[in-house]
């Protein structure tokens, strides 16, 4: 509750700091302002569950610890951007107020209580997203992704919110409680508008966390804007996505779990085959990794079909190894596109990763860690967050998507690595890429990460 | 009968009657206006339940300055006929049979649901009155009201950011 005031103020306070002469001080202000953010959100730490507004917001420590993961991601990509000052067409004041208060809506979004507040959530980070994808204005692909994603983004707001009001027709009801109370009646179990509106809702949901087959506008979008932004829309709006979609069907509608479970199997299957074999066949390491992250979701929505007790656990853990590796992986490929740019563009071919780790062990060996982490190899964070997904999905006995997942991460290891054999095996000309401190702190932290929850993934069920 | 319920069919078949003349009509200026038909359909629904607030706000707001800006968009836009994208036989027939599909979903849905009835005599029909939705509005769901204008500043500083012009860049 607290992140949400405090991030709604100081995003204000950051556009307002954009009037000052010198731009030197948005990136220390920001940061330190997302550190507040994270400190508060644990006042409510082990206070039990607690509703808030009149039973319009929850808080219980899962949905904190959702919300640590996405302030810290969003930390760690904020100290990426070293301010903005290479390009100086950017306005690093709307970016990070923006950014700001898109973190309003994911926070929204992971503990809502009410449909209404998990709408506005979920409109507050796309329109967020639709405007720092087109942020790149003299960049053509990145205003046809922006234009892309708007036109995508608004038609399945408007599914969701039919979803929505046939809920509301069904039920009577916006809250989860209110419901479920009625999923759990006679009459609610037969209710066909009721079915109706879960799949309109649900099909909304999934559009935004982009799984297949409504995944279309992932790569042209992820592709298109600015790799920093990248990052953000792969990180955070899928981890906050994820917790959504879990808090709708393990609150409301696990009563019914027999009518959507099917359903959400297929996409789960489909997910995973489209996200894996088209990033096969991908040149550029940027669209592989926005085909990638399509993967991703279809490996989490597993551990949502499952949906046992273990579940929560499971995605917490999943998205926040998924998150790690993924902005280091952009953080790496951001300083060689920026390296090896063609034509006043940035490169992001595999072709740019070519002899890396003979000048820069380092990046190398960064990369490599988030791409085996990624792909799921042991002593990785990944590789416990597929476990838990796998045994999850075993406990219902959902043995052959099991099947068909551990057959599609075998897939992923193929161009998982492609890139690391690029930067050791290949011949290249990379010369020493100069590191900004904070920028390696920043990649260091991530790879340090991914290994001790590799190392001792018993560690973070402590922390919960 | 009584009149209301003949009032209420009226201007539901109003109301369908123009949405589908919406979609169906060629040109985009003849589709707003019967856009802004639609509008005044839904309106006469709140003043039939004795929603006036909502009401006049659907008439200033939808039926007037979104209504207006759309139609002054679609001028400048300037579309011609020859400019309509050719969609190929294959992209209609999968359009027809999705779109059906959904149809047919959707109508039986609705035709095996037994919606829930209010029962009149304790029906509250002060409810969509200005002053409950006032006390509803700054009480229950006050904070997503609030919320929504982190949403209004989100969309406003990314329209000046995105709306700004650069240096050297071209001047209409």
């Amino acid at each position: 509750m607290y992140p949400i005031i405090l991030l709604s103020v100081l995003g204000i306070v950051v556009l307002f700091l954009g009037f000052m002469k010198s731009k030197n001080i948005l990136l220390p202000a920001t940061l330190l302002f997302l550190a507040l953010a994270l400190g508060s959100n644990f006042i409510d730490w082990n206070q039990g569950p607690l509703l808030y507004f009149y039973g319009m917001f929850s808080v219980t420590n899962l949905t904190l610890a959702f919300n640590a993961i996405v302030l810290i991601s969003a930390f760690l990509i904020v100290a990426m951007t070293r301010g903005f000052q290479d390009d100086e067409e950017a306005q690093p004041a709307e970016y990070y107020g923006i950014m700001l208060f898109s973190l309003v809506g994911a926070i929204m979004i992971i503990g809502y209580e009410h449909l209404i507040i998990f709408f506005v959530g979920i409109e507050i980070l796309s329109v967020a997203m639709y405007i720092l994808t087109g942020s790149d204005k003299r960049n053509l692909r990145s205003n046809e992704a922006s234009l892309k994603y708007f036109l995508m983004g608004a038609f399945a707001t408007g599914i969701m919110l039919f979803g929505i009001a046939l809920l509301y027709g069904a039920t009577g009801a916006f809250s989860l409680t209110g419901i479920r109370g009625f999923v759990s009646t006679a009459a609610g179990a037969q209710s066909y508008i009721l079915y109706a509106g879960l799949l309109l809702l649900l099909i909304g949901m999934l559009f935004k966390v982009s799984a297949a087959p409504f995944h279309f506008w992932t790569p042209d979008v992820y592709d298109g804007a600015p790799s920093i932004f990248t990052t953000f829309m792969s990180t955070i709006v899928k981890t906050a996505g994820f917790a959504a979609i879990f808090r709708l069907l393990s609150h409301s509608f696990a009563g019914i779990y027999d009518f959507w479970y099917i359903t959400l199997a297929v996409i789960t299957v489909l997910t995973l085959f489209v996200g894996n074999v088209v990033a096969v066949y991908q040149d550029s390491f940027k669209r592989m990794m926005a085909y990638s992250s399509i993967s991703h979701a279809g490996y989490l929505l597993i551990a949502l079909t499952a949906l046992t007790a273990q579940t929560e656990r499971s995605i917490l853990f999943y998205s926040m190894a998924y998150s790690v590796a993924t902005i280091s992986a952009f953080g790496v490929l951001m300083l060689i596109a920026k390296e090896k740019s063609l034509d006043g563009r940035p490169n992001e071919s595999y072709d740019a990763f070519n002899g890396l780790a003979k000048q820069n062990p380092l990046l190398a060996f960064v990369l490599t860690v988030s791409m085996l982490s990624l792909a799921g190899i042991p002593l990785t964070a990944g590789f416990w967050g597929k476990f838990f997904v796998f045994s999850s999905a075993a406990d219902r006995g959902l043995i052959w998507m099991l099947v068909v997942a551990v057959l599609m991460s075998a897939v992923g290891i193929y161009y998982y690595f492609r890139v690391v054999i690029a930067s050791y095996m290949k011949e290249g000309n990379t010369g020493k890429i100069r590191v900004a401190p904070f920028y390696q702190i920043v990649l260091v932290a991530a790879t340090v990460i991914t290994i001790l929850f590799g190392l001792a993934p018993g560690f973070f069920e402590q922390l919960l | 009968m009584n009149p209301t319920l003949s009032i209420f069919y009226f201007l539901s078949f109003l109301t369908v009657l123009s949405a589908l003349m919406v979609v169906f009509s060629r040109s985009p200026i003849h589709s707003v206006l019967y856009l802004i038909l639609t509008f005044f359909c839904l309106t006469g629904h709140y003043i039939l339940l004795n929603a006036q607030f909502l009401a006049a706000v659907n008439i200033i707001v939808y039926a007037g300055a979104i209504m207006v800006l759309f139609l002054f968009v679609i001028m400048f836009l300037n579309m011609k006929k020859e400019d309509e994208e050719a969609k190929t036989n294959l992209t209609k027939i999968a359009a027809m049979i999705v779109a059906g599909t959904l149809f047919v979903i959707l109508f039986g849905a609705y035709r095996k649901s037994i919606i829930g009835a209010y029962n009149p005599y304790e029906y509250n029909s002060q409810v969509g009155m200005v002053e409950s939705l006032g006390a509803v509005l700054f009480r229950d769901y006050l904070l997503p009201f609030e919320l929504a204008s982190v949403l209004f500043l989100i969309a406003m500083t990314g329209a000046v950011m995105l709306g700004r012009r650069e240096v050297g860049e071209r001047h209409f």
